[in-house]
């Protein structure tokens, strides 16, 4: 178990240096551009480009300019936006990254729960109708845009029927810190949470319900039959066990690109200031440390995540740990 | 002595689109207490659904079982699932073919013997855990303690076998059915587990329905054998009297295309013509007739139905000329 | 010896399995251990070995499918250990290969028709009238109808696919076969077809086989000498019948006595040597004897000195410092 996780963890210190590495010259070492031109933004200065020349080295040779570029990014931390002036990018990121986080974990707590739920729920009975609700419901979700899903569900509590003693109780919209107040944390993200959950909920369902019905068929099961346990033991023991792992898979992938910046949407409509939001602005105002702070930040969590994931797979698992 | 198991013209069918297929056409046999009783046939012959059948363990929602299968005097057909999984595991405990793939990956092996012992007996956790390692060693896993706290796939064909046995024997079942336990795993490790299954008998006094397509792996360890061609039972007796003077020209045949390790060694071996018929197209008469060299008008009418006391026979050659027949096969 | 056909010279194959990122992860294993031994045109050698001793892994050697790691083989005099291209196409037209799953070798999307005549068509030999006559013969000689070149594999039994792919292998006219349990998933009956076409073919055209397979029996019946492997070393080799009669080497007496009898007079008072344990893994053979921490017979100089594959007074070769026979 130990050798497993340490040779993970190497594996994910070389991903996170060629991610480094690779988004670095995306930026600075495409030809046609000056990466001067595009840090200081649009219409900036000659005096200005001057000056971030000469901040990042841009004379010098290329690895000596990725050095001060990740020495910026996570030493000094002292990279500054050149479009909203002085503007220090990182202590941004830092503030966005718990909203992103915090949306993000509960939502995952939700689909997690309730994906388990109705896929197990639909395999147990599978093809009656119990089944074939729970999938038609799932489809639903799945093809339901979050954008859209977002929007109505605003419409619905913060305007409509906000008056109504149903939805009273919904903040406006914003993010509340855990620290100043849970209750007001929990309030202000119950709905965002739910809206993202939604899409991955029939994702997951569907997923898993497949997963066990392959499961069910194995041998092992008529051999947990053959021992005297009831049907649902079956399932909910031997099958469930080992079903969650095509889940456990697919969870470190969507976890890692969500808080990456891919709930972006959500973020927006429901006005969290998360790394999303983050990213969507300086993609708007091409300020290009802010892009290049939040994409080496989203990798990086994509690339945790992963570890993580594969980590607890083995945990997990036994036969991942015995597969070199 | 009275039977523990009796089968009476068992049949499992499956619906299909183009109608009923009797996968098993009206089986009978019984077995006494601590008997081993070995069932021999192809691929296809209808051995796993038979004693998959008695447990109810068909899982498929097509299956149609009928006939009669008694244990202990108690009909099992229509029984309740309650009283089905009582038995399952408890009296009547089941090995399967492949150990690879027949004990759950993500558990431990000690863990899955214990969840065994606690459906059945009121055993603590921790009581059923020891009790569990207890089996590992009687079933002669090398340090039993630790084999206990592994995954099943640590362990080698041969060890999984075992512990699948062990898991099996950990209730004290009256029968085991065991499906060819030991047509995955090498000659070797095959000679273990059958000492092992021979030996079970007089440490659990189990009775074992030993399902194999290996002539001799029945010849050494069954006291009877019956021999099943496309669903049905051919022939059945006692093991010694069977391979001594086998009935049936199905039995010879099987007998003849096995190469054997000493003897005279012949040219070619003897083969039977052709292959089984699909189920849904098995001849009206006796099933073997299109393939048997000495079919007559007879045979292709009517089933001929299973006859005889202690050797029983599904063939209507005649009992004096069977002898001159089966030389005449041999000689083919 | 000059006249072999084919001829092994201590052969040698390891695999290296691990991951590529950390060294210690990583294992080599010797699935074939410096294996010498000939075949001579006509013959047949069988090889028996459990599972995982390293028999596919031979088979695929000789025939090129794996790349040696050391050692040679000669084939008809030429030495076809390292050759490449035109000249390894050339070696292969003579040199053809049985699978034991009839079913995963054979193109599930071609006929029956253009799976035997690939190979004709592969080399160019002759027209495509020739060849339509060719595949027509072929068909014939494995036991099947010309009605049969029309269908799928999936349409046949598992033992009328051995043929087909028998057939495709007979295409090229070879010299040598290697047959890699070739009937160890039929059932007996059918089993006992197969190795009449087999012992058939083998008479009527001359060629010579390496028989691998685990049923001793089946070995029996097909093979003129058979070599018994272990842990990637051959620890026996001689003719068929005095092996199986009078085994010298404990590993080869133990095999042979866990081979069921289909004869319940004879079973109840045979000897039964019951191994005690698996065979080890080849990631790390023991020292000396490989066969030594399972053998009855073994001494101290089993557990330090490996014993070298040795002829013996009678002729044939063992590797055993306490041979039961010879
Ligand atoms: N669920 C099913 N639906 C339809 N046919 C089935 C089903 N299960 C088994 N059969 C058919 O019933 C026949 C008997 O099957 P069974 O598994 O009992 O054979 P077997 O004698 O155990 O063979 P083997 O040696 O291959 O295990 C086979 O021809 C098989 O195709
Ligand atoms: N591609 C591979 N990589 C690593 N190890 C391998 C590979 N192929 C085979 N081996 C190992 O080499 C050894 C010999 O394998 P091989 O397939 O030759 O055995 P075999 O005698 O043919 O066994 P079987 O009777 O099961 O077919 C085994 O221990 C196997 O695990
Ligand atoms: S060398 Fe020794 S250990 Fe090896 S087989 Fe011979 S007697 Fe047994
Ligand atoms: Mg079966
Ligand atoms: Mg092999």
């Amino acid at each position: 178990m130990a050798a497993t996780i340490l040779r993970r963890l190497i594996h994910m210190i070389a991903v996170l240096f060629g991610i480094s590495v690779l988004v670095f010259l995306i930026f600075f070492a495409t030809p046609g551009a000056n990466p001067a031109d595009r840090i200081a933004g649009k219409n900036a200065s000659p005096q200005t480009i001057a000056r971030v020349e000469k901040e990042f080295g841009l004379n010098r040779p290329l690895p000596v300019q990725y050095v001060i570029m990740m020495k910026k990014l996570f030493i000094s931390r002292n990279l500054t936006s050149f479009v909203n002036l002085g503007e220090k990018v990182v202590p941004q990121v830092f503030k966005a990254a718990p909203i992103t986080l915090s949306l993000v974990s509960g939502a995952a707590v939700i689909w997690i729960v309730f994906a388990i739920v109705i896929g197990a729920l639909a395999a147990a009975f599978r093809n009656g109708w119990v089944d074939r609700t729970l999938m038609v419901l799932s489809l639903i979700g799945i093809s339901m845009p979050v954008f859209w899903v977002a929007t109505m569900a605003n419409l619905i509590t913060q305007g409509v029927w906000h008056h109504t003693w149903l939805f009273s109780w919904v903040p406006p919209l914003g993010y509340v810190d855990f620290t100043a107040s849970p209750l007001g944390w929990f309030k202000a993200l119950i709905i965002p949470w739910i809206t993202l959950a939604i899409l991955y909920i029939g994702l997951y369902a569907r997923v898993l319900r497949a997963a066990l019905i392959e499961t069910m068929q194995e041998d092992f099961i008529r051999t947990a039959r053959a021992k005297g346990l009831t049907e649902r033991q079956v399932l909910l023991r031997h099958a469930l066990r080992c079903s969650l792992v095509s889940v456990v898979t697919l969870f470190g992938l969507d976890f890692g690109v969500l808080v990456g910046g891919g709930a972006l949407l959500t973020e927006v409509v429901f006005g969290l200031q998360g790394v999303g939001y983050l990213t969507y602005q300086a993609l708007e105002t091409l300020d290009l440390p802010m892009i290049m702070a939040t994409v080496i930040y989203a990798s990086v969590f994509v690339v945790v995540s992963n570890a993580v994931v594969d980590i607890v797979y083995a945990a997990f698992d036994p036969r991942m740990r015995l597969r070199r | 002595m009275s039977n523990l198991l009796d089968v009476t013209d068992l049949a499992v069918s499956f619906r299909t689109r183009s109608g009923l297929i009797r996968a098993v056409d009206g089986v009978s046999f019984s077995i006494a207490e601590r008997e081993i009783l070995g069932i021999v046939g192809e691929s296809g012959s209808g051995k796993s659904l038979t004693v998959l059948a008695i447990l109810d363990l068909i899982n498929d929602p097509n299956v149609v079982i009928a006939g009669s299968i008694r244990f202990k005097g108690t009909e099992l057909i229509g029984q309740k699932p309650g009283v089905l999984r009582r038995l399952r595991g408890g009296a009547i405990a089941m090995i399967f073919q492949d150990p690879m793939t027949a004990l759950t990956p993500v558990f431990t092996i000690g863990a899955q013997i214990a969840e065994q012992i606690r459906i059945h007996t009121e055993l603590s956790r921790h009581a059923a855990r020891s009790r569990a390692v207890d089996l590992l060693d009687a079933v002669g896993l090398p340090d039993p303690a630790r084999a206990a706290a592994r995954y099943p796939q640590e362990l080698s064909g041969g060890q999984r076998q075992r512990a699948v046995i062990a898991m099996a024997l950990s209730c004290n079942p009256a029968l085991l059915l065991a499906d060819e336990p030991t047509t995955a795993l090498d000659v070797t490790v095959q000679a273990q587990i059958l000492e092992l299954i021979r030996k079970l008998r007089d440490d659990f006094n189990s009775a074992v329905i030993l399902i194999t397509h290996n002539l001799g792996v029945v010849a050494e360890t069954a006291d009877r054998v019956a021999v099943m061609y496309s669903g049905r039972i051919v022939e059945s007796a006692s093991t010694t009297a069977l391979f001594a003077d086998p009935h049936h020209p199905y039995t010879w045949g099987l007998l003849g295309s096995m190469p054997a390790l000493d003897g005279i060694r012949r040219p070619r071996l003897a083969t039977i013509q052709g292959l089984p018929p699909a189920l849904n197209r098995r001849p009206p008469g006796c099933a073997f007739s299109p393939r048997c060299a000495f079919v007559r008008p007879a045979c292709i009418n009517a089933r001929p139905p299973l006859t005889g006391t202690e050797h029983q026979v599904a063939c209507i050659i005649p009992a004096p000329e069977r002898a001159t027949a089966r030389t005449q096969a041999l000689a083919a | 010896m000059s006249d072999a056909l084919l001829s092994i010279d201590k052969l040698t194959k390891t695999y290296t399995t691990g991951s590529a990122l950390l060294a210690s992860g990583k294992t080599m294993i010797r699935a074939v251990d410096a294996v010498s031994f000939t075949i001579a045109n006509g013959e047949t050698l069988g090889l028996v070995g459990e599972s995982g001793c390293g028999k596919s892994t031979l088979g695929r050697c000789v025939t090129r499918l794996l790349d040696v790691s050391s050692g040679s083989i000669t084939l008809a005099g030429t030495d076809i250990t390292r050759q490449r291209g035109a000249a390894l196409r050339e070696t292969r037209a003579g040199l053809q290969m049985i699978f034991q799953d009839p079913y995963a070798s054979l193109n599930p999307r071609r006929r029956v028709r253009d799976i035997v005549a690939e190979p004709l068509i592969v080399h160019h030999r002759g027209t495509r009238r020739d060849i339509r006559d060719n595949v027509a013969a072929l068909i014939q000689a494995v036991g099947l109808r010309s009605e049969h070149l029309d269908r799928f594999p999936h349409e046949f039994s598992g033992g009328q696919r051995q043929r087909v792919g028998i057939a495709r292998a007979l295409a090229l006219s070879p010299k040598l076969i290697v047959a890699d349990e070739p009937v160890s998933a039929l059932d007996v009956s059918v089993q006992a077809q197969i190795i009449n076409l087999l012992t058939d073919l083998k008479r009527e055209r001359g060629i010579a086989f390496l028989f691998i397979a685990h049923d001793l029996g089946v070995v029996r019946q097909i093979a003129d000498r058979v070599a018994v492997m272990y842990l990637g070393n051959i620890i026996e080799l001689g003719a068929t019948e005095q092996i199986l009669a009078a085994p010298a080497h404990p590993y080869t007496e133990a095999l042979i006595s866990a081979v069921p009898v289909a004869d319940p007079a004879r079973a109840a008072h045979k000897t039964r040597i019951v191994l005690a344990g698996d065979p080890p893994s080849p990631a790390n053979p023991p020292r000396g004897c490989p066969f030594h921490p399972r053998c009855g017979y073994a001494t101290d100089i089993c557990k330090t000195t490996k014993p070298a594959l040795e002829v013996l007074n009678d002729g044939r070769f063992t590797a055993c410092h306490h041979p039961r026979q010879g």
